[in-house]
This record gives C-alpha cells, structure tokens and sequence, in this order.
C-alpha cells in the first residue's frame, strides 16, 4: 500500500514547472499573429513616429540625424500649420455634422415600410461604394461653370451671385470637397443607423403608445437612448476616418486656393511627397494624432457616462 | 371605469379573413379571460381593443363611445406584454412613472404614484434598478406596476405569464387576482392556459379559427359546453368522446352497450358522447356499462389517472380521487355518472340530453 496524495476540487495540485509552463505556454501559441502584427502595426508606427525627432529630408541627404523636439518647435510657429489645423477642424466639423444628420433622416425613412424599398436602399448604398478619386473628379466637374450645372443653379437660386467656380474662392472653396464628402458618407450613417434602428424591439414602440407617447416623444425617449452607442461610435470612427481623409480634397482643389483647403492631412502629403521633407511630415502628423487621441477618449468617456443600455 | 362592447368585429390581412362576428359585451370592472389554442385570434382581438391593430369591420365602444378610430394613447387603457416590453434604459422607478412622465404630471405626484404601486408589488427596494438586473418575476410586476400606475379604465393582459416559471406563475396569478379585487377595474386577460382562465375569470370567452365559440362563466363552461370544441378545451385532462347511435331505448356504444339518455328534440342519425374522466368510475363488474383492460395507471396523488382500452370502443380516460390500487394490465369495468354526460351533433353543436329512454 502506498500513500495516496489527496487532492480536492479547488485545491492546486500544479507542481512549480507547470506555473512556469501556464505562464509561458500561451504566449508560444499567439507568437504567430503577434509577430505578424508586430510586423505590420507596430513597427511602421515606431519608425514613423521616430521620423518626428530626425530630420529626413531627401532634399537635403546629408543632413540627417537626430535632431530632438526641432520639428516640432518649427510646426509651433509654422502660420500653415496652424491654418491647417483650423481647416481641419472645419472640415471635419462640417463634414461629419451633415453627415450624420442627413443619414440618420435617411435611416428613418428606409426604416418605414413603402413600395420599393428594397431598391432604395441599394442604391442609397451606391455613393459609398465609387472610388473616392472618381467622385472627387465628378464633384470638381459639377462645380465647374463651363461644364456643370452646379454654379448655375446656385445663381439661379441666388445663393450665388453670379456663376462662378466657388472652388476657386479662398472664402468659399472649402464647401466644396465638404458637399462631395458628405454626398459620400451619408450611406455610412445611414446603413449603420438603419441596422441599429431595426434591432429595436417593435414592442417597446407599443408599449410607449399605449402609454401615451407622442411620435416625437417616442423618438426622443426610446429611439435616441437606443441609437446612443451606435451614433458614439460611429461618429467618433468617422471623425477620425474624415480629419485623415485626404483624397477628395487633394482631387479637387490640392489645398488650395490660397491653403484655403489645407487639412493637416493634405499638409502631411504635399510635405513629404511634394518637399520630401519626411521628418517634418511625421511631426505633423504625430500632432495629428495626439489631437485624434484626446477626441477619441473625450467621447469614449462620454459614451460611458451616457449610454446605459 | 370602462364598460366595453364589441360589436361584428371583424378582421382581415389583405384577403385573408382572421376573425369574423365577434359580439361581446364586458360589464364594467368585470374580468374577462379569452381564451383558446395559438393562432385563434385572441392576442389579436386584444391588440384591437388597445388600438394596436385597425379593426377591419364592426364596431368598439367604450362607454358607449365609438372607439374604432381612436389613438392608442387616448383610449385610457393599460396594457402588460407578453415580452414585458420594459424600456431596458430606465430604471424601474422610470418604467413605472413613464406614462406620466409623458403626461408632464408633477414630479411629485410620480414619485407618489410609483411608490404606492412598488410598495403593492413588492418593489420598494428594486426601484433603482435597471430591468436587465431583474429576474423574470420582478420584470413581469414591474410590467404590471407601470400598468397600475397609469390608474386606466381597463387594463389589457396579453398572456403575462407565460414566460414564468411554474411555481411564480401560480404566485403571479394570485397577485393578479388580488389586483382586480382590490382595484375593480375592467380587466380582459388573454391566456392559452385554461388553469388560469378558469381560476382568474368572471366570465370566460372561448376562441377558436378566429370565432367565438362560448361565453360564461367558468362553471358553465365545465357543466354546459355549447359545443365539442368547448367541452374539449375546457377541463383537464380531456374529456373522453365516444361515438355513439341514438336509439330508441338510449344511445348505443360501438360495442352495442345501451346507455340511457338520449339527445333531446330532434334525434340524429349519430353523434358523439362526451364525458369527463372525473365522471367515469371503476365499479364493481355487475352495475359496468362497459369493461376493458388497463393499459397505463398513472399516480398522482391526489388523483390516480387510468387510461383504459375498451374493446371496440377504443381509449378511455378514467380518473379517481385519491390512490387507487389498480396495476397495468388488470381488467377495468366503468361506469359513467349519466347526469354529467353530455351529447353533441355531428356538427359539434350541444344537444340537450334527456335521461332515460328517448
């Protein structure tokens, strides 16, 4: 007869070599996809944000080296840079407010029932689905009084005074890559809105009747607190996706006139494609990203507080 | 305070005619159970009291209004979900209090308000709380609490407890019935499970294929079904129903045993007997109207269920209070209790039955 050890369920029968062995162990199985993101993710990010404290300038090859907080000292009294900023936020501020507005109002009509829908909601998908450099080409056109309609209408309105190209206006140039950009995000918000609309319970709408609801008070008190967590994040997904979404302003009027179009993205690719100033292009667009960083939180926090479902 | 009729309700969806000649008339603070399998229409006939669903044809009223047209929120009457259709974004305190949140009612007559129907259901501590930290049983007062909060003419009930438990559905049904004594508003309870309709109602609606079938009160249901449907339906477990031959002497069974009663007026070609399984007895061979073997004996209890095969008449269901010593396999010999069967057409209808020889 030997000994038995006795062993009981809850009681650790791991011997020293297994702890280690749990420890390890794992990490031996996600080695795989964490060098791969390591790879793809995480060093292209460290060298790009390296390139912010050298100076890289395929201007100027020899004089290359660390060079510390120099770039960002010049960004802080570069008068573009602050323009930029200024822009950007315009635009992403306008851009994203119509979007969603004019998205949520298309949502709630595709989420009524009439004849057809179906189409409808195909094509409203469409605007999504052309290549960004297609539609900013087609919006530059339209603005354009020799070929499109655009300026001409809005003379005939009187929104203009006469016909004339507004992406050649430093006053008003910006509202043209914003009504391209709009036009082409819309889909997003709605889709993403109508799904979110649909998942709904039809019962709560019932319940809320019956209770004496108005249709205002029934979007107000049921469908907004239920859309809440989508319209979070998806504004935030899309405000980041627009403040770094350089294609339709680069196609239609390359920042101009008059940097009256430069958004910080447009500024961090004519810097290092146009000056092949690289070092001073990943300052920017550290700054950038600090900027993005903070709003995300900002409204991660806010989401948290607000959204109870 | 809402005395409601229903007059020729009628219901379509597009061409196809759910529910037609639906006449009924609910005495204020009366509790109405409809009743009858899924898909007979009942829920739907609920939905159109609340005003969640057009009525095709015919007329509603309440208090002798015409309601057919009027908006949901208008028609001061509460209702409680199946689903419980909580808002899950609110507390409970908010669920209770919405309807008068949406009323601009002082915040202080809600407070009141859904203190006083917390304190009833049993809520006071849960109040903060958002639905999806509650159990199905609290969920299911809180349903019940914001309907008693509105103070309505009439509260709806939509199979509310269907998604309990046993044992809390019991509970709940007590509560309920509590709630109307002590509230005696006009409430119409939909439910598929005639333990409930026949414990809860006043009188009780039967539905079946969009149609009613009968209205009374539990008892009558039990003692007068108006047709097969009804007698079938009503009474647990099922009542037995043989086929049977008028003759002059009484009704014949398949296996030519004579019992006597005969259908009243008019005596038809055949038509079947019914008779519940409490009102057959196991007897001593000599005074059995018929004998067969016992195929499963069941224990219950307080009750013992034999189901019984009858040469040439097939499956009978024989119930006896208390424990009856009887084994699988031993011969049965049935009487039935003459005053308590019942005859129906070929068409299903009630014939009034005549004991004796016809």
């Amino acid at each position: 007869m030997t000994a038995r050890k006795i062993t009981a369920p809850g009681i650790p029968r791991a011997r020293p070599s297994f702890y280690l062995r749990y420890m390890v162990e794992p990490y031996v199985y996600l080695s795989p996809a964490l060098v791969l993101i390591a790879l793809v993710m995480l060093v292209p990010l460290v060298i790009g944000i390296s390139y912010a404290f050298q100076s890289v300038n395929l201007l100027r090859p020899i004089e290359t080296g660390w060079t510390g907080f120099d770039n960002f000292r010049t960004l802080w009294s570069d008068r573009k840079f602050w323009l930029a900023l200024t822009n950007t936020f315009w635009w992403t501020a306008g851009s994203i407010t119509f979007q969603f507005f004019l998205g949520l109002g298309l949502a709630l009509l595709l989420n009524t029932s009439f004849h057809g829908k179906r189409l409808v909601q195909a094509l409203v998908f469409l605007p999504w689905a052309v290549p960004t450099f297609l539609s900013a080409l087609t919006w530059a056109w339209l603005f354009n009084p020799t070929i499109g309609p655009l300026p001409h209408w809005l003379a005939a309105l009187g929104i203009l005074p006469e016909p004339f190209n507004i992406l050649g206006d430093p006053n008003l140039a910006m509202w043209g890559p914003i009504t391209a950009n709009v036009w082409f995000g819309i889909p997003f918000f709605a889709i993403t809105l109508l799904a979110a609309l649909q998942s709904i319970p039809g019962e709560l709408y019932e319940a809320a009747e019956i209770d004496g609801a108005s249709a205002w008070q029934m979007f107000t008190k049921i469908t907004l607190p239920f859309l809440a967590p989508m319209i979070a994040i998806t504004v935030m997904l899309r405000t980041i996706w627009i403040a770094n979404f350089a294609d339709l302003i680069f196609v239609m009027t390359g920042g101009g006139p008059a940097n009256s179009t430069q958004i910080l993205s447009t500024y961090i690719f004519t810097t290092a494609f146009r000056k092949l100033d690289f070092g001073y292009a990943s300052a920017i667009a550290v700054a950038l990203l600090g900027l993005l960083l903070v709003y995300a939180a900002v409204l991660l926090v806010l989401r948290r507080k607000l959204v109870k479902i | 305070m809402a005395r409601i009729e229903l007059q020729n309700i009628a219901k379509n969806y597009g061409p196809v005619e759910v529910m037609r000649d639906i006449n009924l008339e609910i005495e204020d603070g009366e509790f109405i159970v409809l009743v009858g399998p899924s898909g007979c229409g009942k829920s739907t006939l609920l939905r159109m009291i609340a005003g969640l669903e057009p009525i095709t044809e015919g007329e509603f009223r309440v208090d002798g209004r015409r309601m057919n047209e009027v908006q949901p929120r208008d028609r001061d009457m509460a209702m409680v979900f199946q689903s419980y259709a909580l808002y899950p974004h609110m507390d409970v305190a908010r669920n209770m209090g919405f309807s008068l949140e949406i009323r601009k009612a002082p915040s202080q007559e809600r407070a009141d308000k859904v203190r006083d129907a917390a304190k009833t259901l049993g809520l006071t501590s849960l109040t903060a709380r958002l639905p999806k930290a509650l159990s199905g049983g609290q969920r299911q007062r809180v349903a019940m609490g914001r309907a008693i909060v509105r103070d309505p003419s009439a509260f709806l009930f939509d199979e509310p407890l269907s998604n309990l438990d046993a044992a809390l559905r019991v509970e709940m049904r007590l509560e309920i019935a509590r709630l109307h004594q002590r509230l005696e508003t006009t409430m119409i309870y939909v439910t598929h499970d005639q333990v409930e309709a026949l414990t809860l109602a006043d009188r009780i609606v039967v539905l079946n294929a969009g149609k009613i079938q009968q209205v009374g009160t539990p008892l009558d249901l039990y003692e007068r079904p108006a047709n097969r449907f009804v007698a079938q339906f009503i009474g647990s477990p099922t009542m037995n129903i043989l086929e049977v031959e008028p003759t002059d002497k009484g009704v014949l069974l398949k296996d030519g045993t004579v019992i006597g009663i005969s259908p009243g007026a008019e005596r038809p070609v055949a038509c079947d007997l019914g008779v519940r399984p409490e009102h057959l007895n196991i007897v001593p061979q000599g005074s059995a109207h018929f004998s067969g073997k016992a195929e499963l004996v069941e224990h219950l209890g307080s009750d013992t269920n034999i189901h019984a095969h009858v040469p040439s008449i097939g499956q009978v269901l024989v119930r006896q209070h208390g424990h009856f010593p009887l084994k699988t396999g031993d011969p049965v010999h049935i009487a039935l209790e003459l005053d308590k069967v019942h005859l129906f057409a070929p068409d299903g209808q009630r014939l009034d039955t005549v004991l004796g020889s016809g």
